[in-house]
């Protein structure tokens, strides 16, 4: 598929897109988190587009996915209101607060030290320590 | 509100007062029956504050052992349970999805003291420990008598149903011995460990009168609860309530089945938002396993709620990039629309799987992000992302730039992207 961004025209394969956004949806809505960090590299190494066009359209994708993933979470009985009502606010105002800390933090440090801290997570879950 | 409040315990030691009053007439009704006298039962509180010990002494027919029972009878909550090991009987795997909401959202069988090394044994057997048999070594079967007549449902799960999304076809309803064995798998599947379930606490001297020390914890729904003691099936006694209250700002979280203080996941959201933002991941990453660590909120109900929280912030970043034209419809759509049929699928998948391969899947993914973190910091990729960044930057205030004179489709603005 032609893809037209700003003037440049893209080569956009749609094939490897839509399977591996299937099976990172699949993933994300069963665990219940978004999926930007598995869907930019997908968009970007496995379809070769360049990060500016990924950026947001990538966004716009999971939106797709959130949203629905919700409705049927919502409908199989899986939504708390109460652990909703006290999560929410606090996602957005971290989600203001955190921009403003991120302009005084070096990014590389912060996936450093990301990185470290999934590791030790990851192996929690998998219960090695 | 308060008047209910300052009500309620007045009201339960009333019940409390009139259930323990006709206790002596029932004695003397079960014993003309011809059956054993019924134990009587006497509790020290009738409320408590967020869990607490509650002290139970009675008497029962000399020489038998004594079980309590205790439930909470306020407040139910939801349990299923995915039956895809193989029938020893039909070599055959039977694919059925149990799924219940009247389970008691507290439950606890205390055994007597003695029995103590059978449960050591129990949980010996680590995650595979079955309630039934553990009931059954006990010999506290016919003590298990409240879950046993809960509605459940079963449902034939089939490969079609899954990627349709089904919970597949409702079979018919089960008849009351095979209710009674669903129910034991439900409620190990709801309360996990084999601790929350039963206990050996009840002291029982050789002349019939038992004693016994229970602990509520904190954490469990409010309401009454009501205990029984438990001789055999037709020698029990008349059921004793306590109040359990909890207070702002530990609330009833009712699809959990748990009381929470919400300040906790409130700063947990907060911290691990800020720190998603930070490193360029949405928080769910790490907001759901430590939830699911932390509290004991099952795994549904975290996935549940933790992915519409995450709505609005990309509803606003996708309106911001929307703003500067930054968005491609065609491409976000074409894979959103991939994206929507593996998000119809997914909430379906989460109620098969069990808390523990929840946590082991998760385990993996997280490591599988960890390496692609890394290779992010990697100095090819730092180089890489600088040009990207720099082009980022470029676009980004062109856009604002045609945005403010309102221009579109010129030579240095696009058009608009449909």
């Amino acid at each position: 598929m032609k893809v037209e961004f700003w003037g440049h025209e893209f080569e956009a394969n749609m094939v490897v897109g839509c399977v591996g956004g299937f099976l990172i949806a699949i993933m994300s809505s069963m665990f219940g988190f978004g999926g930007g960090p598995f869907m930019v590299p997908l968009m970007t190494v496995a379809m070769g587009m360049p990060m500016y066009i990924v950026v947001g359209s990538s966004l716009l994708a999971i939106f797709f996915n959130t949203g629905i993933a919700s409705i049927r979470h919502f409908q199989f009985g899986n939504f708390d209101l109460l652990l909703f009502a006290c999560m929410f606010p606090a996602a957005l105002l971290g989600g203001y607060l955190g921009p403003q800390i991120a302009k005084r933090v070096s990014p590389l440090v912060v996936k450093r030290v990301a990185c470290a801290g999934l590791v030790l997570l990851g192996l929690n879950l998998l219960g090695l320590y | 509100m308060k008047r209910k409040f300052g009500l309620l315990p007045l009201l339960a030691s009333i019940l409390t007062f009139f259930l323990l009053v006709p206790l002596d007439q029932g004695l003397a009704e079960t014993s003309a029956a011809g059956g054993q006298a019924a134990p009587t039962i006497s509790i020290d509180k009738t409320s408590l504050n967020n869990g607490g010990l509650i002290r139970v002494t009675g008497q029962a027919p000399a020489g038998r052992p004594v079980f309590l029972e205790v439930w909470a009878t306020d407040k139910n909550v939801r349990a299923n349970f995915f039956d895809n090991k193989k029938n020893k009987d039909t070599g055959k795997i039977p694919y059925v999805f149990y799924l219940t909401t009247e389970m008691p959202a507290y439950y606890k069988i205390f055994a007597p003291k003695e029995l103590q090394p059978k449960l050591d044994e129990a949980r010996k057997e680590g995650k595979k420990w079955s309630y039934a048999k553990v009931l059954k070594d006990l010999g506290a079967e016919d003590a298990y008598s409240v879950p046993a007549a809960i509605g459940i449902d079963r449902y034939q799960a089939t490969l079609m149903a899954g990627i349709v999304g089904s919970r597949g076809e409702k079979m018919a309803a089960m008849e009351a011995g095979e209710n009674r064995k669903r129910s034991m798998q439900l409620l190990k599947s709801r309360f996990r460990s084999l601790d929350k379930v039963v206990g050996a606490e009840v002291s029982v001297a050789p002349d019939g009168a038992y004693s016994a020390e229970i602990k509520i914890r904190d954490g469990l729904a409010p309401g009454v609860y009501r205990i029984v003691a438990v001789v055999d099936k037709n020698t029990k006694s008349a059921p004793a309530e306590f109040e359990n209250k909890i207070a702002f700002p530990t609330m009833y979280l009712a699809n959990a089945g748990t009381s929470l203080n919400l300040l906790w996941p409130f700063l947990l959201t907060l911290a691990i938002s800020i720190f998603g933002v930070l490193m360029g991941a949405g928080g769910g990453f790490i907001l759901n396993p430590i939830l699911v660590s932390l509290f004991p909120l099952p795994h549904t109900v975290v996935a549940g709620t933790v992915m519409p929280t995450v709505l609005f912030s990309q509803g606003s970043g996708i309106y911001n990039y929307s703003k500067i034209k930054f968005i491609n419809w065609k491409l976000g759509v074409g894979i959103g629309c991939a994206m929507m049929l593996g998000g119809f699928i997914g909430p379906k998948l989460t109620e098969l799987i069990t808390l523990d391969q929840f946590k082991f899947a998760f385990g993996w993914i997280l490591l599988v992000l960890a390496g692609l973190m890394f290779w992010q910091t990697t100095p090819g990729y730092l180089e890489k992302n600088k040009k990207e960044q720099a082009i980022l930057k470029e676009f980004k205030k062109r856009a604002e730039e045609c945005a403010k004179r309102g221009e579109s489709g010129t030579a240095t603005c696009p058009t608009d992207q449909k």
